[in-house]
């Protein structure tokens, strides 16, 4: 790429980033403040695990949810921040709201993403639930290095899709406005 | 551009990136208390601070602490199991086994270890300003607690999400082309095979 082409990308890029890092500590001290999480992330975890509640007694499992935490004869499991998908919408939701789009698509986006990320971190928790009670050996590394690991690269890969769909937008329409009569 | 393709390569430098994170964990794990123990060291009045790579956990050792009582430990994974992120991240190139990619993720490494050796002095003096009873209150003021603890927080909850992603996305991202981009690269691709015909 010509030097002169490369710079404003290279602009851009370093935008995007100022503004998703300075997103992204906004979000921190709004979630991490007491008020916003014992009025919403509390719940909203304790609605994480009721939820798993429900499917792992779908599969055979004999359990009961109290709060924030699932427990069954053998082995239980408290949800805290960081295995209730908010840690991924947080870093989605500042590089969603950082990409430049218009507010419409952001909104879209934000809605989509957070659904299709907290229906995976479902998957998570009632998958570490079961490693836990049939395989407690595997339950570790399974808990902090592979599903911590696939729930972010999985948020980080649909930002990416939703980022390029703009950028091919962006691209048609930067077309047709220079098409000749337009 | 991204599709099925830079999806199996994604899941498959995770897999490889799982692989060499689990083959170095516990020499990386000595060189990172190493570094952060010659960094607390360097601003410590006396330097009292030891730390020790244990399997699993970064062992919190000091000159001054009772003799018989617990040293604290850290669990080491947490802090350091995004390498996994970064290494995935990279694998989404074209050609990943690339040199130029290869050269710039082992500079988006050096930069990640960098980040990690920050994290753990922010943990290991949220421990001494928190959790060490009268003598944290007598040796860290409200300020400094709420910072070390801060600091030490957004990495656990953002930053070590965000620290693999933005590196990436300033040293490894290759930009999403638009569909006129496409076709002119499928285009020249096209005249090229034409004429090797």
């Amino acid at each position: 790429m010509p030097e002169t082409d490369a710079r404003p990308a290279r602009r851009q890029s370093l935008l995007f980033l100022a503004r998703f890092g300075g997103l992204l500590v906004g979000f921190y001290f709004l979630v991490a403040s007491r008020p916003v999480n014992d009025a919403v992330i509390v719940p909203f975890t304790a609605g994480i695990a009721s939820v798993s509640g429900e499917v792992l007694r779908g599969v055979q499992e004999e359990v009961t949810v109290r709060g924030t935490e699932i427990r069954s004869g053998a082995f239980a499991v408290n949800i805290e921040n960081g295995c209730n998908g908010v840690e991924t919408a947080l870093l989605f939701g500042s590089a969603v709201l950082a990409f430049p789009a218009d507010w419409r698509r952001r909104l879209l986006g934000l809605l989509a993403g957070f659904a299709a990320i907290q229906a995976l971190n479902l998957v998570r928790v009632v998958s570490l639930f079961l490693i836990g009670l049939h395989r407690p050996a595997l339950f570790n590394s399974s808990h902090t290095v592979i599903w911590q690991s696939v729930v972010v690269l999985f948020g980080v890969f649909l930002f990416l899709v939703w980022a390029a769909r703009q950028q091919r937008r962006r691209g048609k329409a930067a077309g047709r406005s220079s098409e000749p009569g337009s | 551009m991204l599709d099925a393709r830079a999806a199996l390569r994604l899941v498959l430098g995770f897999l490889a990136a799982v692989g060499i994170w689990l083959a170095f964990s516990f020499p990386y794990e000595r060189a990172l208390a190493s570094g952060a123990e010659s960094l607390l060291r360097l601003f410590e009045h006396p330097s009292v601070t030891r730390l020790e790579a244990a399997r699993g956990e970064f062992r919190v050792d000091r000159r001054d602490f009772p003799p018989g009582s617990a040293r604290p430990g850290l669990p080491a994974a947490d802090l350091h199991f995004n390498f996994v992120m970064l290494g995935a991240l990279f694998a989404l190139a074209p050609r990943p086994a690339r040199g130029a990619n290869v050269a710039r993720f082992l500079i988006a490494s050096a930069a990640l270890s960098i980040v990690h050796v920050l994290a753990l002095i922010f943990q290991i003096e949220s421990v001494y300003a928190r959790e060490l009873g009268d003598w944290s209150a007598a040796h860290y003021g409200a300020f400094a607690r709420n910072f070390w603890a801060a600091g030490f927080h957004f990495y656990q909850i953002a930053g070590r999400f965000a620290a693999p992603f933005a590196l990436w996305w300033a040293l490894g991202r290759e930009p999403a082309r638009t569909d006129r981009e496409e076709r002119a690269g499928r285009l020249r691709r096209g005249r090229r095979r034409s004429r090797r015909d």
